[in-house]
């Protein structure tokens, strides 16, 4: 379990990096994907209820250090998208398609209403989507396109990513 | 039946003094602050160190791509440079005579001549994973002499435009919040001839237009689109008379008091690779700073 949530956590904070440095160059309208939150979404629906929302803490903090949000602001949003995935595991076959492309929408928008709950506790200094506005519903058709892809890319880590639990 | 040790109480009781003593420290230094900013900073420090891995590995292949494109491009400049050096050599003629006159002109206006700002040159390193945040991360840190709330400047097409503030500095990174981030508020005026001042904030985006709020009604019909807008300096922050926008609309609201206009960046934000941070002191011309690398030495702004 342990060794599943470090390769895990360390697999989404590279992911981090990675759309940090190098994204900036595919971005649509100014809007990157979030490759890490759709990673997340598959480690937490494979594994369950423990690695999911760890692994979903530990790198959503890392990222809270790189960006301008406040300390624990990412920790508790990939926690809670994490959290919500891995309640739906083993609920579905995941198919090569419309599954991916719907657990990557509907994974978005989970990580808009948790920033939106935040932001009605602790005000202005946690930033929302605006519902109206086009960044999350870029960023939303742009994790559900990704989604099948990074998903048909994962399977073969499954035995570094998932538990046997997970596997079984 | 719980453990018991020599001194008595189970180990659940033994549990109890450690928690308290966490829970008091916990109480102390939420209620004291006195960690504010500390593990931000040090989080910058270890993670900023990977993410200029990653952004130095980036940066080899895509100069290695665009080498290639640069190569060919450079063959026509040149082309185009010689004929112009031919001009400029003939331009060289007049510039003394126009230095002169320069001078004599701002000792006519009895200006400051002594007062530069200093400037670290940065590269920019990474943006914000996400897209709900608008951070800039940049290779230059404590290290370097950049400190926190330092204005943050660029130049783009030979104009020199306002970027942001530093908010956090790591050792050997730090982190700026752009203009156009809607925490970011900038005391500016009108270049024009009303000097009429407001206050300008970002809406979020880099594709959005700035806005420039709390503008005196009365001058609206003395507003032109692409008139400039420039910084104060009034704020401790930001300096004087650093572009901030261009006038693209002007709002006018029957019911409101002032007016607002809406600018657009005079940065191109998705081109920006390089800037400077400003240092916040001014020193006389003749005391180069340490700090600053000698390319960017000299470049200060006189008023």
């Amino acid at each position: 379990m342990i060794r599943s949530v470090m390769l895990s956590t360390i697999f989404l904070v590279v992911c981090d990096f990675v759309q940090s440095t190098w994204l900036g160059g595919i971005a649509i309208f100014g809007v990157v994907p979030d490759i890490s939150l759709v990673v997340l979404i598959w480690v937490s629906y494979k594994n369950g209820l423990v690695e999911g929302p760890a692994a979903g803490f530990l790198s959503g903090l890392v990222e809270d250090f790189l960006s301008a949000s406040p300390l624990g602001f990412h920790a508790f949003v990939k926690t809670t998208v994490a959290t919500l995935m891995a309640l739906l595991h083993g609920s579905f076959f995941i198919d090569r398609l419309v599954l991916p492309i719907l657990f990557g929408i509907a994974g978005t928008l989970a990580k808009a209403i948790a920033a939106f709950a935040l932001h009605l506790v602790f005000g202005s200094v946690i930033h929302v989507y605006a519902i109206l506005e086009r960044t999350l519903w870029i960023e939303a058709a742009y994790n559900g396109l990704i989604a099948p892809i990074v998903f048909l890319a994962l399977t073969p880590l499954s035995r570094f990513l998932v538990t046997e639990r997970g596997r079984g | 039946m719980p453990d018991q040790n020599p001194r008595g109480g189970s180990r659940g009781h033994r549990a109890i003094a450690p928690i308290l003593l966490a829970a008091s420290l916990l109480c102390l230094i939420v209620s004291t602050r006195s960690l504010e900013g500390v593990p931000e900073s040090l989080g910058l420090t270890v993670f900023g160190f990977f993410q200029r891995g990653f952004a130095a590995v980036g940066g080899f292949f895509s100069d290695s791509v665009a080498s290639i494109a640069e190569l060919q491009r450079l063959r026509e400049n040149y082309r185009e440079l010689s004929a112009e050096l031919e001009r400029y050599t003939n331009m060289e003629r007049g510039i003394a005579d126009l230095r002169e006159e320069n001078k004599r002109l701002k000792e006519q206006l009895d200006l400051s001549q002594d007062i530069s700002y200093q400037r670290i040159a940065a590269r920019i390193i990474a943006k914000d994973p996400e897209n709900l945040y608008s951070t800039i991360t940049i290779d230059k840190g404590f290290g370097e002499g950049i400190r926190k709330n330092m204005a943050v400047i660029a130049f783009q097409d030979g104009m020199e435009g306002l970027v942001g503030r530093v908010v956090e500095v790591g050792q050997g990174t730090s982190k700026i919040v752009p203009i156009y981030d809607t925490r970011s508020f900038v005391a500016s005026r009108l270049s024009g001839g009303s000097r009429t001042e407001g206050l300008v904030g970002g809406q979020g985006s880099p594709d959005d237009p700035l806005l420039m709020r709390f503008v005196k009604k009365r001058v609206k019909d003395e507003i032109q689109f692409g008139d400039l807008v420039v910084t104060t300096g009034f704020e401790s922050v930001y300096p004087e008379e650093v572009a901030v926008g261009r006038v693209r609309k002007v709002r006018v609201l029957d019911y409101q008091t002032s007016i607002d206009i809406e600018l657009d960046p005079v940065l191109d934000f998705s081109r920006l690779e390089y800037v400077f941070v400003v240092k916040a002191q001014t020193v006389p011309d003749s005391q180069p700073d340490a700090t600053i690398p000698a390319t960017v030495q000299g470049e200060g702004k006189q008023p």
